[in-house]
């Protein structure tokens, strides 16, 4: 049985898998429709319904199953996730498991659909080590402050924040 | 406990490689996941043999959510008894429309293991309920496909 207590390393696998038989474009098809609209069907329907509560909703939930590391801090015009502690890259890092080149892109694969379906767009910066921060807001509209975050949670002022190689959204747009 | 909520990108999966490519595309990567991924399982099971396969399947479904499992081990087989399927539970009380095919994997998969390790692989049942059988390879028979019986899960919507 494939089961979901070693989901992560299946998952990875299968991103590697669809890389070398099908080509990098089935990895973003597979991610941007497979996962956004069907495996994440419920977040899609919280966030498109409900805006800024739906994610709290929604990742609340999801966070706490997969036991993260993580704050959560919303305003009124953005919502943030401060990731101090990944939980499925930090399964790949404890186990030495490396099959796809670029693991963390899969969140942007699958949540920039659903934000863009819903009228949302993301700031985003990942470090490859379990460490990323998240800002949602409303697309369109002129742009909000980040909410107020202790420096406690905010995972930028981390002491390991600066290690690994980080990529960068603005406006859902990858910078670097 | 593992997070359930990733059946539903399990199901998904399938059912996304299944009708972008076809049934053998499917088939093809359940088996190169288990000559993959489960390499070091098929070593393990091979070293270890039948009470080191009991030992990982019985350790496996005490850790997935859900369900009720049974792994009974004697000289000549282990037998692995699913009597409530925990993706099977879970997908449904989600409310998941069940990839058709979702059973099979288990059958493809596990086959594959069990034969990387000298054993054979026999799945009966299906829909939440089955019963799995690993034993010493000279009972085994090598072509997968006349080994399963019934391996459809129904493939019905469920509210």
């Amino acid at each position: 049985m494939i089961g979901v207590q070693d989901f992560i390393g299946y998952y990875d696998w299968t991103f590697e898998y669809l890389r070398r038989t099908y080509g990098e474009e089935a990895v973003r098809e597979y991610w941007g429709t497979c996962i956004a609209f069907d495996s994440q069907r419920h977040a899609v329907k919280l966030i498109c319904e409900k805006g800024f509560e739906g994610m709290e909703e929604y990742w609340g939930h999801t966070l706490a199953m997969e036991e993260a590391g993580y704050a959560a801090t919303r305003s009124e015009d953005c919502y943030r996730i401060d990731m101090h502690e990944c939980p499925s890259k930090g399964f790949l890092l404890q186990h030495g498991l490396e099959a796809y080149h670029d693991y963390c892109e899969h969140c942007l694969g699958w949540i920039k659909p659903v934000m863009d379906q819903a009228g949302f767009v993301i700031d985003h910066v990942h470090n490859h080590r379990g460490q990323c921060v998240w800002e949602m807001r409303r697309a369109g509209a002129e742009r909000a402050a980040s909410p107020e975050v202790s420096a406690e949670d905010d995972v930028t002022r981390a002491t390991n924040w600066n290690e690994g190689d980080h990529h960068e959204y603005r406006n859902s747009t990858k910078l670097k | 406990m593992a997070a359930g909520d990733f059946y539903f990108a399990l199901n998904a999966t399938f059912r996304f490689i299944h009708d972008r490519w076809g049934e053998d595309a499917l088939v093809n990567y359940w088996e190169s996941l288990a000559r993959e991924y489960h390499a070091p399982l098929s070593q393990r099971s091979r070293e270890g043999g039948l009470p080191a396969v009991a030992d990982y399947w019985r350790d496996y479904f005490a850790h997935e959510p859900g369900g009720e499992v049974t792994v009974e081990a004697t000289d000549e087989a282990v037998v692995v008894e699913v009597k409530d399927c925990p993706a099977i539970r879970w997908l449904r009380e989600g409310g998941r429309e069940i990839m058709p095919l979702y059973c099979r994997h288990c059958h493809h998969t596990a086959s594959v293991i069990a034969s990387n390790a000298d054993l054979s692989f026999q799945l009966q049942g299906g829909g939440g309920t089955c019963r799995q059988t690993f034993r010493p390879d000279r009972s085994a028979v090598r072509n997968p496909k006349s080994q399963i019986q019934n391996p459809k899960c129904g493939g019905v919507a469920v509210a």
